[in-house]
Formats: structure tokens, C-alpha cells, sequence
């Protein structure tokens, strides 16, 4: 599936996870803040090739 | 004059291998590295149509790897080779042809292991073993097939190949992979080892010798040297089953689990918490008057804290507060994720903070996992 937008989740004012849509899909995935989670990873390799993450603060 | 016994002193260590243990005669448990190599656990679904992307599709902890070669569906399939004890199998059905694969593609399903799994390969130490891995195959197009041991860890990679001799006909294979003393697997919960069956490959990949010692330099060329195209047509079929890998210079019988073992490995890995409608999600607690959350504990440790992957959409779930729905419309987050539990949270129709209700899927197309793959 293809990435759509990928935005940080705020709970009580705390960044706790990250939001990821996808092109053409009703599925979602909402991401931990875990360097062990490969879609973690792969979030930091998407903002590494110069995608930008939706922050919309607490 | 005829020897009547064999005393331990007539029997070599190196000469008793798995291989030469009697069918049914104890063998060491878990031994099989791969986890669901029988293709009996698919939580996700038993059919999945236009794979054309990587992803985990059907059959647990198998992934899919395409770069633009064509479209497939997967399906768990009851087909495998008769009066093996298998029932079912992992098959990939080209449904879209590519006869012309650009030169740096790649497709391949295959599993990624974990380091904590490998240890006792002790790779990277002297005392380093062989490593064998045997499944059944059974593939329309005939010829060779290539696997590839792919060391995350080290960028390391060796190949073995297989034939298939007889088109859609169940065959088995065994390959030998040697010893590796160079570079250990991290003791962690990382990817470490990918097994990798090929089915296609671009001349990128194909244009050398076949790389049947380890590489500690990768070169592609001699990674899928022999490689037929399994999807330059529609009639083609890619079906395989009985994957084992274990330690040792000779394969054992299959090791088949419970079932109820074999999903709570896959559990590790993804967990399938409800598909479908009227299913309960939890007790479902207003934060805020917008916001609902609710405690899922998972069944078995996962690898990491893993994330959920849940469809959304309208009324796609609903909080039942003192009787009166409140849909949930959006998308389903997660907060205070550990490896056994997680909070999850999502925005709702009003009520007040503090109140709670019942929190179920209201839709057909409902459905909450959670994942942890490598």
C-alpha cells in the first residue's frame, strides 16, 4: 500500500504514536513509538527521503 | 564371525544426524527455525488478489516482495503433497503477466527471522554450523529456483538452488547451506536472517555464477544465477509448503505443531484481534467527551510493541452508553504501547468524560490487528 499522509498522535498533550493513511484504502495504521517496530522504521525512512510528518501540536 | 551388538564406541558422533532417526523416534522440539513453514495459521485472510507491492498477504509470517513483476494472488490453499500429514500450502498465482522484468527487479516470498532464533547456528564463531532447509514445491514452470540466505546483520548472503522437474507436480527439496564463521547474529529481537524464495529476477541478479559459499562481499550478479521467470504468464502457479530450516548437514522430518503452538508463534508477530461486525472491541471509557479509549491485553508477548492496523470508516465501530450508540467514524490510535498491551483510542460522538459503554464493530468490514513483523 502506498503511503498517503503520516501525522504525529498527541494524547494528553504527549506525542505518543504516529498516524499513517494510505492512497485508496480504508486501513490505517497507527504506529508506536518503538525503534524496534519496522513500520517505525519505515517512517523514518520515508521523513529521511524528504517527506514531511503532519503536526498539528497537542 | 558376526558382530551382535553396537557398543557407543562403534558409532561416531559426526555419524548420528537427525536424518538417520527413525520416523516417530523423538527428535529435538523446535528445532524447525521457520515459524508456520506448514501454512496452517493465516490470520490476516485466505485470499488476497492484486499483489503487486510488498506486504503480508495470507499465510503468516510469509512475506511478499515485488518490484513491478507483475500481479498475483495469494491464497492459503488445501493442496500438498499427499500422505506428508500437510494440509495446506502457500500459493501465488500470476494473474499478470511480466515476460520482461526490468534488470534490478525482484520477486520473492520469503520470512525474516529474528536474532534470538539463530543462536544456535553460532554464526560467526568457530564452531559454526550448517544449516539445511527442505520444503515441498510445486510449480507450474519447470526448471531452476533459486533460494537465498540473506544476513540482515552482516550483509552477508549464500544461494542454493532446486529443480522443478515436473510441471504442478509436489516435489521435494533439500538444501545444504555451509557453515558461516564470519559475523554473529545480534542476540536481539531484530531481523537477522532472511530466507528468501526467488521467483523471479531481473539480469541484474541472474547474470553470474551462483554464489553457493557465503558472500561476505555481496555481488548481485551470482545471487540468483539460473533463475527462472515464474511469472512471465498467467498460467503460471508458484506453490510451496513444508519450509524447515534447521541446524545440521541433513534434513529432519517435518516438525508439525499444535495448532494452538503454531498460531501463538505467528501471535508474536501479528495478532488478528477481530474482523467483521457485533464483535467487542472492550469496555470503552470517555477521556474526554470526544474521545474513547479502551485496555487490549495481547495473548502472547510480541516482538516489539507493535502497531494496530485497523480499517475505519462510518460507524465503522460504535460505544453503546447506557443504551445509546455513539459511533466511532475515525481512525483507531494507540498510546502507552508495551509488548503485551496497548491503549487505543479514538475520536467518538459526545458523551461525558468519564462515562463508559460497550465498545463493538458495527460493520461487515471491520477489522483490528496488531502487528509486529520484521
Amino acid at each position: 500500500m502506498k503511503i498517503n499522509t503520516i501525522k504525529k498522535n498527541y494524547f494528553d498533550g504527549e506525542f505518543v504514536s504516529y498516524q499513517i493513511t494510505y492512497v485508496d484504502s480504508n486501513v490505517e495504521k497507527s504506529v508506536p513509538l518503538d525503534e524496534a517496530n519496522s513500520d517505525y522504521q519505515a517512517i523514518q525512512q520515508w521523513i529521511s527521503e524528504g517527506n514531511t510528518v503532519i503536526d498539528n501540536g497537542e | 564371525m558376526a558382530i551382535d551388538k553396537v557398543v557407543s564406541a562403534s558409532i561416531t558422533d559426526s555419524s548420528v544426524t537427525s536424518a538417520k532417526v527413525a520416523s516417530g523416534v523423538l527428535q529435538p522440539n523446535f528445532r524447525n527455525i521457520v515459524i508456520n513453514g506448514d501454512m496452517q495459521i493465516a490470520q490476516r485472510a485466505t485470499s488476497s488478489s492484486g499483489i503487486t507491492s510488498d506486504g503480508y498477504y495470507t499465510v503468516d509470517r510469509f512475506l511478499v516482495e515485488n518490484g513491478s513483476f507483475g500481479t498475483w494472488t495469494q491464497t492459503q490453499e488445501a493442496d500438498a503433497p499427499t500422505g506428508q500429514g500437510y494440509y495446506n500450502s502457500l500459493k501465488m498465482d500470476c494473474t499478470t503477466a511480466q515476460g520482461s522484468p526490468s534488470s534490478n527487479s525482484i520477486l520473492l516470498v520469503g520470512q525474516s527471522i529474528e536474532g534470538f532464533m539463530l543462536q544456535p547456528i553460532k554464526q560467526g564463531t568457530a564452531n559454526a554450523e550448517s544449516t539445511t532447509l527442505s520444503f515441498w514445491h510445486k510449480h507450474t514452470k519447470t526448471g531452476t529456483n533459486i533460494v537465498e540466505l540473506l544476513d540482515a546483520d552482516n550483509s552477508n548472503a549464500v544461494s542454493g538452488s532446486y529443480t522443478q522437474s515436473s510441471s504442478d507436480t509436489w516435489e521435494k527439496a533439500t538444501i545444504t547451506f555451509p557453515a558461516n564463521t564470519s559475523g554473529t547474529y545480534g542476540n536481539d529481537n531484530a531481523r537477522s536472517l532472511r530466507i528468501r524464495f526467488i521467483m523471479g529476477a531481473g539480469t541484474d541478479y541472474t547474470s553470474g555464477t551462483l554464489a553457493t559459499t557465503w558472500q561476505t562481499s555481496i555481488t548481485n550478479a551470482n545471487r540468483y544465477a539460473g533463475q527462472v521467470n515464474n511469472a512471465d504468464s498467467t498460467s503460471n502457479n508458484f506453490i510451496i509448503t513444508g519450509v524447515q530450516y534447521e541446524v545440521g548437514t541433513a534434513a529432519s522430518d517435518f516438525e508439525f505443531l499444535p495448532v494452538d503452538v503454531n498460531l501463538q508463534r505467528c501471535q508474536r508477530y501479528y495478532f488478528q484481534y477481530l474482523s467483521g461486525t457485533s464483535k467487542t472491541v472492550g469496555i470503552g471509557s470517555y477521556w474526554t467527551t470526544t474521545s474513547v479509549d479502551t485496555i487490549i491485553n495481547f495473548p502472547v508477548e510480541m516482538r516489539s510493541a507493535p502497531s494496530v492496523v485497523a480499517t475505519s470508516g462510518s460507524s465503522y465501530y460504535t460505544v453503546y452508553v447506557a443504551g445509546n450508540g455513539r459511533a466511532i467514524d475515525a481512525g483507531l490510535s494507540v498510546n502507552r504501547t508495551n509488548l503485551t498491551s496497548t491503549q487505543l483510542y479514538a475520536s467518538t460522538a459526545s458523551d461525558t468524560a468519564g462515562r463508559a459503554g460497550i465498545w463493538t464493530s458495527t460493520n461487515s468490514s471491520a477489522s483490528i490487528a496488531f502487528s509486529s513483523e520484521l
